[in-house]
């Protein structure tokens, strides 16, 4: 009765969170976007796809499910968190075990279901009603569709418990943690490129498509909670605070970043950070992950379709300011900046502190992966150009991305009217670049000059763009957000 | 010579008015105490003398210099806000050092060393902020506060979460100061030390200044504590 009492005040604190976040507009269009996007790719799936084997769609839909859960399932570094008081302001249900009677185990459990539930609701059944739009058209019984919303379900429910478990060994002992890793990634191999493990035999839930086999969702769902037992299982009801030191100086960090004037202050304060809270790693194989992501898409077009596509060098290159988006995002996610509300700084100041870092963390990847795909296509010789565009995009992108959501970027992308100014601005240039990129190898003599005139329009519309974010941000409050805007 | 002149202040977030016509004048040299119930509007009022928060109306000039100029104002004053919020990934040095740096003070070595010591924060100078106690973060605010020895200290609850060790230690470094003739206006509960600390008072009360003047003339023979409660339940009745 407990639990359920808790479960209940758990959701509703889940859902206050999250509005308080995004507010109630962007809190219902996650589901709706979720619902729209899948019924999209389901109806276009039977031609765009049409050369691709069921198994191999299904494969993706369940790695991709579990790669899902194995991203949000990181409960027990969050729980160490929580109970040694490293989430600062921030108050929440799940602390109660420091006060009162109520076990922490306990509240891990309902913490997980309530993750369970809210991850059903929010993402599966929107992912599922989206598919049984397309179902009749593609021929699919909407049993079927309701089946593989069940089974790609259960795979995340599989990665979020492994992740759990994985990470609650983390908090007790590194070494096993990264013992018990290694043979996740041993395994995991076994299956690719190794090819000595068919994938139904790690990922269970798939099995039940090639063996149609109750029993096998059973074995399943019993992995599933077995898993997140053991997570739960192996969380510890006390923990001692920690203290952690600075590996390196702030004042040698600034020694680093001299280069950028009467800004290297705060550039070190950005750079110390990114290093302390170990994003500096995630977040540029992040930005580097989203990069090939694009060109893992075309891949799977061309290999679905069967026909190339002809996208070349320079045509990937535009795509490279897109992608800082969200790394400049991830940027402005990591620290507060209460305290700079009492130091004689703006925000705009901030914000260009966080440009300077932007740039310096993902210029050698654009150009690796420009230069690399001019490898890979053997069009080394577009590879200037494309270096060309990828910069101009990535200053203009991010740039208009700094004017209209400063430091709050992930939360103010949630208003329509912020993403419809940021598709004003963007999408207009980019939509020339790219025609004229894939034009080049038809008429280079005249979709060269454009691309290059693009460009250079880009990079001299970035300075009066960064003027008027100065003035724009000079005089709002670090808590600008938490004011309510 | 005013150290803080609020003119009409008016200040509504979204249907509900926390500052509703504030005038407040303290001269300089001063020991100034702010004092109301929770949500009386003390932190809002302070944060749009220190230039935080725009008023919807009125006018404030702070240590000389109009709200309209944050950056000047924050050079000029040393500001506690409400909440320990150091930052999280700096060491309790680091945060000193930033301070000193975005101030351009000269000295930082000096000043920073002085400022561990006298917090003893020594032992924990190169532990991150975000594994610091309560206590221990409300030490980095005060002393990223005093580093650069302002004419004007405003001060929301400064004595949180010290241990009455250190809330002597403050005490007597407010009094010191105050008696070099720079001016402290603070927003406290703590009645007790207040009354023994500030020449001044005023008590706001939803929004508005329901009673301020001279310390030793307004209470009436009373302490602070029956100063406070009857002006907050006279304007209540009200």
């Amino acid at each position: 009765m407990l639990s359920l009492r808790l479960l209940h005040a758990m959701m509703k604190e889940e859902w206050r969170l999250h509005q308080s976040l995004v507010g109630p507009m962007g809190s219902a269009l996650f589901p709706a976007t979720i619902f729209l996007f899948t019924a999209f790719l389901a109806l276009v799936a039977p031609r765009v796809l049409s050369r691709m084997p069921t198994t191999t769609i299904l494969l993706m839909m369940h790695v991709a499910s579990v790669l899902y859960g194995l991203f949000v399932g990181n409960f027990g570094a969050i729980g160490e968190h929580v109970m040694t008081r490293r989430l600062g302001q921030v108050s929440m249900i799940m602390q109660m075990p420091q006060t009162y009677p109520v076990s922490f185990r306990r509240m891990m459990a309902v913490f997980y279901a309530k993750d369970s539930l809210f991850y059903l609701l929010y993402s599966y059944v929107p992912l599922t009603l989206g598919l049984a739009v397309a179902a009749p058209g593609a021929g699919v019984s909407l049993g079927g569709v309701a089946m593989l919303g069940f089974t790609t379900f259960i795979s995340f429910m599989m990665g979020m418990g492994l992740s759990f478990t994985l990470s609650a060994v983390s908090v007790r002992s590194r070494p096993l943690w990264l013992l018990l890793n290694a043979a996740v990634a041993g395994v995991a191999a076994l299956v690719y490129p190794l090819g000595l493990l068919p994938p139904e035999q790690i990922i269970l839930p798939l099995a039940y498509w090639t063996e149609r086999s109750m029993w096998t969702l059973g074995a399943s769902s019993v992995t599933a909670v077995v898993l997140a037992l053991a997570g739960v299982a192996l969380m510890k009801e006390r923990y001692e605070s920690r203290e952690s030191r600075s590996g390196f100086s702030f004042l040698d960090a600034e020694g680093l970043f001299g280069f950028t004037g009467g800004l290297r202050t705060l550039v070190a304060k950005e750079w110390a950070e990114v290093r302390r809270a170990g994003a500096l790693i995630p977040m540029i194989m992040s930005f580097a992950g989203h990069l090939l992501a694009i060109y893992g898409m075309s891949w799977v077009f061309e290999a679905g379709v069967g026909v190339s596509l002809g996208f070349n060098v320079v045509f990937y290159s535009g795509f490279v300011g897109f992608m800082g988006v969200m790394t400049y995002s991830f940027l402005t996610n990591l620290e507060h900046n209460e305290y700079l509300n009492v130091q004689p700084v703006s925000v705009d100041m901030v914000v260009k502190a966080k440009l300077v870092l932007y740039f310096t963390l993902t210029a050698g990847v654009s150009a690796a992966y420009v230069v690399g795909i001019g490898l890979l296509k053997n069009q080394l010789s577009l590879v200037p150009l494309g270096l060309l565009l990828a910069g101009a995009t990535s200053v203009y992108v991010v740039g208009v991305t700094s004017y209209l959501t400063s430091l709050w970027t992930n939360t103010m992308f949630f208003d329509a009217r912020v993403i419809l100014k940021f598709c004003a601005f963007v999408v207009p240039p980019m939509i020339v670049a790219e025609i004229a990129a894939l034009m080049i190898p038809m008429r280079a003599g005249l979709a060269t000059p454009v691309v290059v005139a693009v460009s250079a329009v880009l990079l001299l519309a970035s300075a009066p763009l960064l003027r008027r974010m100065e003035r724009r941000w000079a005089a709002v409050s670090f808590s600008f957000v938490n004011a309510g805007g | 010579m005013h150290a803080i002149q609020a003119v009409n202040i008016s200040k509504s977030f979204g249907s509900v008015k926390v500052l509703d016509n504030v005038n407040l004048t303290v001269a300089s040299g001063e020991f100034y105490g702010l004092f109301g119930p929770n949500g009386a509007g003390k932190t809002t009022l302070l944060r749009v003398l220190t230039g935080q928060l725009a008023p919807d109306s009125g006018s404030a000039t702070t240590a000389g210099v109009p709200h309209t100029d944050p950056i000047r104002l924050k050079q000029r004053v040393g500001i506690v806000p409400e909440a320990e919020t150091p930052p999280t990934f700096l060491t309790a040095q680091e945060t000193l050092e930033l301070t000193c740096r975005l101030r351009g003070l000269a000295d930082m070595g000096e000043r920073v060393e002085h400022w561990i010591r006298f917090f003893d924060l020594d032992e924990k100078r190169d532990v991150l902020c975000r594994d610091l106690s309560k206590g221990q973060r409300q030490k980095v605010m005060l002393a990223a506060a005093f580093i650069h020895e302002p004419e004007l200290l405003l001060l929301d609850e400064p004595f949180i979460n010290l241990d009455p060790i250190y809330q002597r230690r403050l005490r007597e470094y407010l009094l010191g100061i105050s008696s070099e003739g720079r001016t402290v206006f603070m927003c406290t509960h703590i009645l007790e030390i207040a009354e023994r600390l500030c020449d001044n008072v005023a008590v706001i009360h939803r929004g508005r200044i329901v009673e301020q003047g001279r310390l030793s003339e307004i209470r009436h023979g009373g302490s602070l504590e029956d100063l406070f409660l009857r002006a907050v339940e006279d304007h209540q009745v009200a």
